[in-house]
C-alpha cells in the first residue's frame, strides 16, 4: 500500500531522485516581464505570514530584550527601571534556574534517547507484522491526547497509594514508589510521560523510512546472501540516518518547551526537582509575581540554546535541497 | 375542623406566604438602582466555588438585570490571573476571592469599598454591618494598609482531623498505654503525635488498624509554606520565643521577628524541621501530597489523622469509608496549639467596569444571610460574629466547638507584596532540606539570605 | 526457534500497546466509575459499577461536585471548537500561500524559509509575556480571537514547511504549461496546484487542529473566562486545587480527548503524511 517516494521528497536524499530546478530567470520560456510580475505575486502570497509573524515575533523579541535590562515586577507597584545587565547576572547566580536547565537537559538527553531507541524498536517490530495498519493507527492515540488530559490521567497512575503503576510493581515485588514526592523518581515519571507521549511521533517517522527503502535495494542485498539483521544495520538503518537525525532535533527543541505535563503532574517539585527552563520562566514571569524583566532575560537565554539547536535542524533538513534553492 | 375551613384557613396562608413574598421581591428590586445591571464576572477558588455557584443562582433571581458568571481558579492560578488583570487594569474580573497573604501585592488594584459605598449610599444593602465582622477576619481578609480591599468570604484556618472511633477503642488504648506509658489521647503536642503516628503505622505496629498514621503535605506548591508554620508556631509563640523574637507583626507574620527579620535562621527554625523529619516516616508520600491526595487519604481510612483546612469538612462529612461522619471524624486543635490563618477576602477590581453590581454582589455574598447559608449548606466557617454566635450555627459540626480557641492562637503568614516571591523560594528550600540534600542549618541560612535579598534590605 | 521469535515479537508489540494505549483507557474508565472506585487498592482495571453520575454532577461522595461537575462544559467545548476550526483554516490558507511563493518563486531565499520554519520552534514561553502585551493593548484579552492568533504563531510556520515538500513534489511543468496559456500565478496556485496538494492540505488543517485543541499555555495566559477558555483549561484550573473530583475531571478529560483522538483516526493517513514530511504516501 505505501508507495516508494524518492527519498529527497523529505529533502534527505544525497544527489539523487529530482532533479534541481533551475533559477527563475534561467528558466527557458519565461520572459523578463513575467517573471517580475511573478515576484511582485509571490511577495504577494508570502506578505500575510510574514507580516503577521513579524509583528507577533519582532516585536516580542524587542519587548524582551529590552524588558531584560530593566527591573520591572507586576508584584512590586513600581514602574519599570533600568538595571542593565543585572538580570542576566541573576540569571547565571540563581540556584533554581541552574537547577531547571540541569533537569531540562537530563530530560533531553533520556527522554530523547529512549524515545529514538524505542521508536525505531517499535517501527522494526511492526515492519510487515500482522494487523500493522491497526497498530499503527492505535499509536497515534498518544499523540492525539491533549497533554492536559495526559497529565490528569498521570497524576492519578502515579498516585503513590492507589495507582495502577505502583499496583503493577506490587505484582512483581517492587515495594510503592513514590512517583511525585522523590526527586529521582518524579524526574523519571515525567521522563516516562514524555516517552509515552512522543514515542509514536518518532515510530511513525522511521517506519514511514523503513517503508520507503527501495525494493530493489533489499533484493539485491537478499540475493548477495544477507540476513535479516545484516539487512537492518547495513542496509535500512544507513539509508535512515538523516531521518534519524531530524527526528532527533526536532524532539530536542520540543523537549526543551515541555510544560504541561510538569504543571499538571509534578507542579515542578519535590523541591525544584522537575524545574523544566520552560517551567521555571512560567513561575518567574506569570505565577509568582509576574517578574517581566527577570522572564524576559531567562527567556532570551532559552532563545539562544534554541536557535542553536534550530540551526542543527535547518542543516539536517538540507532545505537548501528541499527548496531546491 | 371542617374541610372547607382547611381548604380556607390553607389558601389564606398560601395568599399571605405569595404575597410575602412578593413583597420581598420587590423590596429587593426597589432596593436596586437602575444602574446594577449587566454581567459581572467573579473568580472563585475551588473550595468555595460551590457556595459562589449557589449565591450567584440566588443573587440572579433577586436581581434578573445582572448576570453572574462564575470562574473557579485553583489557588496557584487565581493568584496570578489577579495580580495580571490588576496591574494591566483590564477588567477581566469583577469579583474576586483573595488569599489573605496576597493581600499586599493585590491591594492597588482593589477597589476602597468602604470608600466606594460612602460615595453610593444607595447600592449600600440594608443590614450590611461591616462591625459585625470578626475583628481578626477582617483585619486579615478585610483590609491593606487601612484600605477596605474586600469583605470576609469565608473563615479558613487549619483543624486537626482524626478518627474518633480509633481514638475511643478500648482495645486501641490498652495497647498504646502499655507501649508508651501514658494514655492515648488526640495528641497536643508534635511529640506526642509522633508517637500517636507511629503507633498507627502499620509498618511500625502490625495490629493498627489504619496503615498510617498522619497524612502531611509538603509539595512545590504553596502548601508547605503555611504547613511548615505549623511547626514552627508552638517555638515563635512560646514565651521564649516571643522574648527572642520579638513581637508579630500582623504584615509580616510569624516567619519574620519584631526588627523584620527572618526568625527561622535560627536553632528554633532547625527544631521546626527535625519535628516534620521525625514525623515523616508516619505518613504516606509527604512530599508527593497536596490537598488532593491527604484529603483523599483520610476520607478513604488509610490514615489516623490529618491536619487541614476548615473546608476539608465537607469532605469527610461525605465520605464512605467515614460514616456515620459524627462517631467516626473528631475536630482538634492541631498539635502543638497553633494553627495558620487562611481567610479570604471578597474584592472588587478597581477597574471594573461594572462596579455598581459588583459591589452589591460582594455584599450580597458576604452578607449574614449568605454568611449562615454557605455554613451550613457547604460547612464554608463563617466570618462574622452574628454567625459565629448563632446557636444553629454553633450546633451544627464539631469544628465550632474548637474554633474560637483555634483563632485565637493560629499565627499567620506574611501579607506583603513580596510574599508570593518569599513563599516560593521557601517551599523549594524547606522540601530540599526535608528530602535531606542540604542539611536544615544551611538550608535555612541560605533561604534567610535569599528573603533579605528580595526584600531589598 | 522461529515460533518462538514470533511469539515474543508479538508479546513485545501487545505490551507496547497496552503501554501506549493505557492512559487513555484510564480517563474513559475513570470517566464512568462510582466515586468509591475512583481510587482503590488494587486499582479497578475492568469496572463493573458504571455510572453516568460524573456526568451529570450527581456523584456523590465527595464535596465539590457541582463546580466540578461537566454540566458547565458546553462554553469551554464551544470555545475550543471555534479556536481549533479557526486556526486550522488559517493555517492551512496563509501556508499554503506561503509555501507557493517559496516553492515556486523562491522569494526571500533560504534565509525567510530557515525564518518562517523556526519560529515554529520559539518555545511559547518565551513569547508568552510579549504576546500578552501585545492582546491588552489591541484590547483583545480574554477572546477566541486572541487564542487563535496566539496558536497561528506556531501552526502557521508548521504549515508551511510540511506544505512545502508536497508543493516541491508536484511537476513544475504543470504550473509553466499554464503559465504559457496566460494563467497568472493566481490562477495557478488555485486551480493546479491546490487540488493536487489536497493531502497535504488536510494534513497540514489536521495537525494544526490537534496542537490547536491540545495547546494550554498560551491559551492560560490570554484568558480569563468561559468566554473564552478552551478545554485544556477546564481541566488544568482543578488540578492543584482542593480535593481534586477524580470522575467529573477524568469525564471532563474524556471530552477534551475523544473529539481530537477520533478526528487524528479518521484523518491518520494525512496525519502520517504531514508528520513525515510527506515521506509516505498512500
Amino acid at each position: 500500500m505505501a508507495g516508494k517516494p524518492p527519498a529527497s521528497a523529505i529533502g534527505l536524499g544525497r544527489g539523487s531522485g529530482q532533479p534541481t530546478p533551475l533559477p527563475e530567470a534561467r528558466r527557458p520560456g519565461v520572459t523578463t516581464t513575467l517573471a517580475r510580475r511573478q515576484s511582485r505575486t509571490a511577495w504577494l502570497m508570502v506578505a500575510p505570514l510574514v507580516l503577521y509573524l513579524a509583528a507577533l515575533t519582532l516585536y516580542p523579541f524587542g519587548y524582551m530584550l529590552v524588558m531584560s535590562l530593566f527591573r520591572y515586577d507586576l508584584a512590586s507597584w513600581e514602574p519599570p527601571s533600568f538595571l542593565g545587565l543585572g538580570n542576566y547576572q541573576a540569571a547565571f547566580a540563581d540556584r533554581t534556574a541552574a537547577v531547571s536547565w540541569r533537569f531540562t537537559a537530563v530530560l533531553a538527553a533520556a527522554a530523547v534517547s529512549i524515545e529514538l531507541l524505542l521508536g525505531f524498536l517499535l517501527a522494526v517490530l511492526i515492519l510487515d507484522a500482522r494487523g500493522e495498519r491497526w497498530i499503527r493507527s492505535a499509536l497515534l492515540v498518544p499523540m492525539a491526547v491533549p497533554p492536559v488530559v495526559a497529565g490528569v490521567a498521570w497524576k492519578m497512575l502515579f498516585n503513590y497509594q492507589y495507582g495502577p503503576v505502583n499496583w503493577v510493581l506490587s505484582l512483581f515485588g517492587v515495594s510503592r514508589v513514590s512517583w511525585l514526592g522523590d526527586p529521582f523518581w518524579a524526574g523519571v515519571g515525567i521522563i516516562v510521560a514524555d516517552v509515552w507521549q512522543w514515542t509514536p511521533f518518532v515510530f511513525l517517522v522511521l517506519y514511514a523510512g523503513l517503508q520507503s527503502v527501495p525494493d530493489e535495494l533489499i533484493e539485491a542485498a537478499r540475493v548477495d546472501g544477507a540476513s535479516t539483521g545484516q539487512l537492518l544495520w547495513q542496509v535500512r538503518l544507513p539509508l535512515l540516518r538523516p531521518l534519524l537525525w531530524v527526528v532527533l532535533i526536532l524532539r530536542l527543541i520540543d523537549v526543551v518547551k515541555l510544560f504541561d505535563i510538569i504543571y499538571m503532574v509534578t507542579f515542578g517539585g519535590p523541591g525544584s526537582a522537575t524545574h523544566s527552563i520552560s517551567y521555571y520562566i512560567y513561575k518567574v514571569g506569570l505565577s509568582y509575581g509576574w517578574d517581566v524583566g527577570y522572564a524576559s532575560a531567562l527567556s532570551l537565554l532559552l532563545l539562544a540554546v534554541v536557535s542553536l539547536l534550530v540551526n542543527l535542524l535547518i542543516r539536517g533538513l538540507r532545505l537548501r535541497e528541499l527548496l531546491g534553492f | 375542623m371542617p374541610a372547607y375551613r382547611v381548604r380556607y384557613v390553607r389558601g389564606v396562608a398560601l395568599a399571605v406566604v405569595a404575597l410575602a413574598l412578593c413583597a420581598a421581591a420587590g423590596v429587593a428590586l426597589a432596593g436596586a438602582p437602575s444602574r446594577v445591571a449587566g454581567t459581572i464576572n467573579v473568580w472563585v477558588v475551588p473550595e468555595g466555588a460551590d457556595a459562589m455557584h449557589d449565591l450567584a443562582q440566588a443573587f440572579m433571581r433577586d436581581y434578573p438585570s445582572v448576570r453572574v458568571q462564575v470562574t473557579p481558579l485553583s489557588w496557584e492560578i487565581l493568584y496570578a490571573r489577579i495580580l495580571q488583570d490588576v496591574s494591566a487594569g483590564t477588567g477581566a474580573f469583577d469579583v474576586a476571592t483573595w488569599d489573605v497573604m496576597t493581600a499586599g501585592s493585590v491591594a492597588r488594584g482593589m477597589l476602597d469599598l468602604e470608600q466606594f459605598g460612602r460615595q453610593n449610599p444607595d447600592l449600600i444593602l440594608p443590614g450590611h454591618d461591616p462591625s459585625d465582622f470578626d475583628p481578626v477576619a477582617w483585619r486579615t481578609a478585610g483590609l491593606w494598609e487601612g484600605k477596605n480591599i474586600g469583605f470576609p468570604f469565608y473563615l479558613n484556618t487549619m483543624f486537626l482531623y482524626y478518627r474518633k472511633d480509633l481514638f475511643n477503642d478500648p482495645n486501641l488504648k490498652s495497647q498504646f498505654r502499655q507501649k508508651y506509658g501514658y494514655e492515648l489521647v488526640v495528641p497536643d503536642t508534635w511529640g506526642k503525635a509522633r508517637d500517636v503516628s507511629e503507633f498507627f503505622t502499620r509498618r511500625n505496629n502490625p495490629s493498627s488498624p489504619t496503615e498510617y498514621g498522619i497524612a502531611l503535605m509538603f509539595p512545590r506548591t504553596h502548601t508547605t509554606f503555611y504547613e511548615f508554620l505549623l511547626f514552627f508556631g508552638p517555638y515563635r509563640r512560646s514565651d521564649a520565643g516571643m522574648k527572642k523574637f520579638g513581637p508579630i507583626s500582623f504584615e509580616y507574620g510569624d516567619y519574620f521577628t519584631g526588627d523584620l527579620k527572618p526568625a527561622f535562621d535560627s536553632p528554633e527554625g532547625v527544631a521546626a524541621i527535625n519535628t516534620i523529619k521525625s514525623l515523616l516516616p508516619f505518613s504516606p508520600d509527604p512530599l508527593g501530597s497536596d490537598y488532593g491526595e491527604t484529603i483523599e487519604y483520610f476520607a478513604r481510612g488509610l490514615v489516623a489523622m490529618v491536619p487541614q483546612w476548615g473546608a476539608a469538612w465537607a469532605s469527610f462529612k461525605a465520605a464512605e469509608a467515614l460514616q456515620p461522619a459524627d462517631q467516626r471524624v473528631g475536630v482538634a486543635l492541631i498539635p502543638g496549639g497553633h494553627s495558620v490563618s487562611g481567610n479570604w477576602g471578597l474584592g472588587v477590581n478597581a477597574s471594573s467596569r461594572n462596579q455598581p453590581a459588583a459591589f452589591l454582589f460582594a455584599q450580597y455574598a458576604t452578607s449574614k444571610v449568605a454568611d449562615k447559608g454557605k455554613f451550613l449548606k457547604f460547612g464554608l466557617l463563617p466570618t462574622r460574629t452574628s454567625t459565629l454566635n448563632d446557636p444553629q450555627v454553633k450546633a451544627a459540626d464539631p469544628r465550632m466547638a474548637v474554633l474560637g480557641q483555634i483563632v485565637a492562637t493560629q499565627t499567620h503568614r506574611p501579607r506583603i507584596p513580596e510574599e508570593p516571591r518569599l513563599e516560593d523560594v521557601a517551599v523549594g528550600t524547606f522540601t530540599e532540606i526535608l528530602l535531606g540534600s542540604v542539611a536544615p542549618e544551611q538550608g535555612l541560612r541560605q533561604l534567610a539570605q535569599e528573603w533579605t535579598k528580595i526584600l531589598g534590605r | 526457534m522461529d515460533r518462538v521469535w514470533t511469539a515474543l515479537r508479538y508479546a513485545a508489540i501487545a505490551l507496547a500497546l497496552v503501554f501506549f494505549l493505557f492512559p487513555a483507557y484510564w480517563i474513559a474508565i475513570t470517566a464512568f466509575k462510582v466515586s468509591a472506585e475512583w481510587f482503590t487498592w488494587p486499582p479497578i482495571v475492568f469496572p463493573t459499577r458504571l455510572t453516568l453520575g460524573n456526568f451529570l454532577g450527581t456523584e456523590g461522595g465527595f464535596s465539590g461536585s457541582l463546580a466540578t461537575a461537566i454540566g458547565g462544559i458546553v462554553p469551554y467545548l464551544r470555545n475550543s471548537a471555534v479556536v481549533a476550526l479557526g486556526t486550522a483554516a488559517s493555517s492551512t490558507l496563509l501556508g499554503s500561500l506561503a509555501a507557493y511563493a517559496l516553492s515556486r518563486f523562491k522569494v526571500g531565499g533560504m534565509s525567510l524559509a530557515s525564518w518562517i520554519i523556526s519560529v515554529r520552534m520559539l518555545p511559547p514561553i518565551a513569547a508568552a509575556l510579549p504576546v500578552y502585551a501585545i492582546f491588552l493593548k489591541l484590547q483583545l484579552l480574554n477572546t477566541v480571537w486572541a487564542v487563535m492568533m496566539a496558536h497561528l504563531i506556531f501552526t502557521a510556520p508548521f504549515a508551511t514547511w510540511i506544505l512545502l515538500s508536497f508543493f516541491n513534489e508536484i511537476p513544475r511543468e504543470l504550473d509553466e504549461a499554464a503559465w504559457v496559456d496566460g494563467a497568472s500565478p493566481w490562477t495557478v496556485f488555485l486551480r493546479v496546484v491546490l487540488p493536487l496538494s489536497a493531502p497535504g492540505l488536510a494534513a497540514v488543517a489536521s495537525l494544526s487542529f490537534i496542537q490547536s485543541w491540545g495547546e494550554f499555555l498560551m491559551a492560560l495566559v490570554l484568558t480569563s473566562s468561559s468566554d473564552a477558555q478552551t478545554l485544556p483549561l477546564f481541566l488544568g484550573r482543578y488540578i492543584t486545587g482542593w480535593r481534586i473530583a477524580w470522575g467529573p475531571l477524568a469525564g471532563a478529560g474524556l471530552v477534551t480527548m475523544v473529539p481530537v483522538v477520533a478526528f487524528s483516526l479518521v484523518m491518520q493517513r494525512y496525519l502520517i503524511r504531514g508528520l513525515t514530511f510527506g515521506a509516505v504516501k498512500y
